[in-house]
């Protein structure tokens, strides 16, 4: 298969849903009512806990845990890369706040950083790497090329930004963009990721329209 | 007798310093060819040069190579200088001077801490030198007021006056990096494994070296002693005094040999550029607005000697603009060599050799 010409669909008749946590906390349910039938139990009084409690999991625990280790994928493309590296080092320290597991494999990773312009040989790949991604996954268009194409806008090879290809969570804005920016653009994914700002749904539906342009 | 594999390294690996791609045939551990594609970064920069007014390219220079964004900034703005035929003020030079070599260390630092990288000595030395980087990135910000990109210079000067407290903190600065750079042999020369996977790996021999054109500190550690600043000085750089560095091996430890002496023949440069600089700081440069050259119409080149190998512009001026641009870079000729070094290596030694080269892929592409 010709890396060039081909981009690999996803296959959207998996969505990832909040159906297919509903079904888990179903049978969970029903799996410990079984089991303490059989050991002879009263019902009643654990099974009301079990069920705030999944209530609180399905959606609380989820995100919080989501929101508490943002995995990057490491991978930069241009200048701004420069200033994704300081982002990890000593004067800086992103590892305090739980977001050096840069990861070298899109497989394992939560956000993508696009640090650098895109250029129209370049941005195949970067979809490709997007869509390796398991879900739910977000994207952080760091500094002016990956916004909105930069100081290049005349140039006749580059993406006049990263949101025609990807759906872009939260932008930083700098060229380059301070290490703090990065930050500040991690603090507010995370908000984002734990519902303060969109809600899930809603960026789904975002995501669906993009692809569909494409 | 195996048959070889074809695998792609990059256009994007953790390893490849910017986005380059390589195509590997190996025999299980051997590498027998690679092949080197460039190009994912190209935006056309000479064509946009040509299209803007002479001061708005500084910007686009810096972003040629973004690791020492400096000195393609001047080499750039001097180009204009000698085109226009104006000289450039006795203190800005001294200025630059420092400015510059301030940039090449801090390049040199950064290549050493993602080279250590490269060689599994995962984050002692890239944290070590990230250290000293951001002190300078702090003084350069202070003089320009930019992290990363300064868009500093100016035609004769710079864009503002140096700071009160500049000479004080330079000297301060290069005494604090001269004591740490000292420290690094002990965590580097002294290591079998940095020693193990550096020497004798990627050897260009000198014949191959002035063969295929490269420059810069890969030039130097194959025993070809050119340096632009001492064949052709410019700016006070005939007035300082300072060696350039040679090795005979021509393999990755001579390399890095070569950038360590030069992180340190730069301080040196520093200190005495520091000494002689007037008092006045007379070094703003004329306004941007202001410049509306009439250069001779006879097409110039210019050549300085970047952290990564020698820079060129060749430049046919015109009265607003330039006619037409020409940016040759040291990594470029650099990364010609990589297929004819990478013949029948291990494969983990890809790496070490091309880290070795200090490539960016964004100089490379242009």
């Amino acid at each position: 298969m010709d890396i060039n010409t081909s981009v690999v669909r996803i296959d959207d008749s998996v969505p990832y849903s909040e159906d297919m946590f509903k079904n888990a906390e179903k049978e969970m349910t029903e799996i410990t009512s079984r089991s303490l039938k059989k050991a002879g139990l009263n019902q009643n009084v654990l099974f009301t806990k079990l069920s705030d409690i999944s209530k609180i999991t399905t959606k609380g625990i989820r995100s919080w845990g989501r929101e508490q280790s943002v995995w990057p994928l490491q991978f930069g493309l241009a200048c701004c890369a420069m200033e994704l590296m300081a982002f990890g080092s000593p004067r800086i320290d992103a590892e305090r706040k739980g977001y050096l597991l840069f990861r070298a494999t899109p497989r394992q990773c939560d956000v993508m950083i696009v640090a650098g312009w895109v250029t129209k040989s370049i941005a195949p790949r970067v979809k490709r790497l997007y869509e390796q991604m398991s879900e739910p996954r977000y994207v952080i268009a760091f500094g002016e090329c990956a916004t909105s194409g930069g100081p290049w806008y005349e140039s006749y090879n580059i993406m006049q930004g990263i949101d025609q290809i990807l759906p872009v969570d939260v932008y930083a804005i700098g060229c380059p963009p301070r290490p703090e920016n990065l930050f500040a653009a991690l603090i507010k994914l995370q908000k984002k990721i734990k519902g303060d700002i969109n809600g899930d749904s809603e960026r789904n539906a975002s995501e669906n329209i993009r692809r569909a342009e494409i | 007798m195996m048959a070889t594999m074809r695998i792609n390294i990059g256009p994007i690996h953790p390893s490849t310093h910017g986005v380059l791609r390589f195509v590997a045939d190996v025999d299980g551990d051997t590498i027998k060819r690679t092949e080197t594609h460039v190009g994912f970064l190209h935006r056309g920069v000479e064509k946009l040069i040509e299209n803007r007014m002479y001061m708005q390219s500084p910007s686009f220079m810096e972003k040629m190579d973004y690791i020492a964004p400096l000195s393609w900034d001047d080499l750039y703005v001097n180009t204009i200088e000698k085109a226009m035929g104006v000289n450039v003020k006795e203190t800005a030079k001294y200025a630059r001077v420092i400015l510059l070599e301030f940039q090449r260390v801090a390049s040199h630092l950064l290549w050493l801490g993602t080279f250590c990288n490269d060689l599994g000595q995962m984050f002692t030395s890239f944290m070590w030198s990230f250290r000293e980087r951001d002190r300078i990135i702090k003084l350069l910000q202070d003089v320009s007021g930019g992290r990363m990109f300064y868009v500093n210079i100016r035609i004769t000067g710079l864009n503002r006056k140096l700071p009160d407290d500049f000479k004080d903190r330079a000297y301060s600065l290069a005494d604090y990096i001269e004591e740490r750079i000292l420290a690094y042999p002990d965590v580097l020369d002294s290591n079998p494994i940095f020693m193990e996977r550096t020497k004798g790996i990627g050897v260009i021999s000198k014949d191959n070296a002035i063969k295929y054109g490269v420059s810069g500190p890969v030039l130097r550690a194959s025993g070809v002693g050119y340096d632009v600043r001492k064949a052709n000085p410019y700016y006070i750089y005939e007035k300082v005094k300072f060696n350039v560095p040679t090795e005979t091996a021509g393999d990755a430890y001579a390399r890095y040999r070569i950038r360590y002496y030069e992180m340190l023949e730069s301080i040196k440069i520093i200190r005495q550029a520091l000494d002689a600089m007037p008092e006045d700081n007379d070094v703003v440069g004329m306004p941007i607005r202001l410049i509306y050259p009439q250069p001779n119409p006879t097409p110039i080149m210019n050549n300085a000697e970047l952290p990564r190998g020698e820079g060129i512009i060749y430049m046919v001026p015109d009265k607003t603009r330039p006619y037409r641009i020409y940016l040759r870079s040291g990594t470029y000729t650099n990364i010609a060599i990589l297929d004819k070094i990478t013949e029948n290596i291990k494969y983990a030694d890809f790496f070490a050799i091309m880290g070795s080269l200090d490539l960016v892929a964004s100089d490379i592409d242009k």
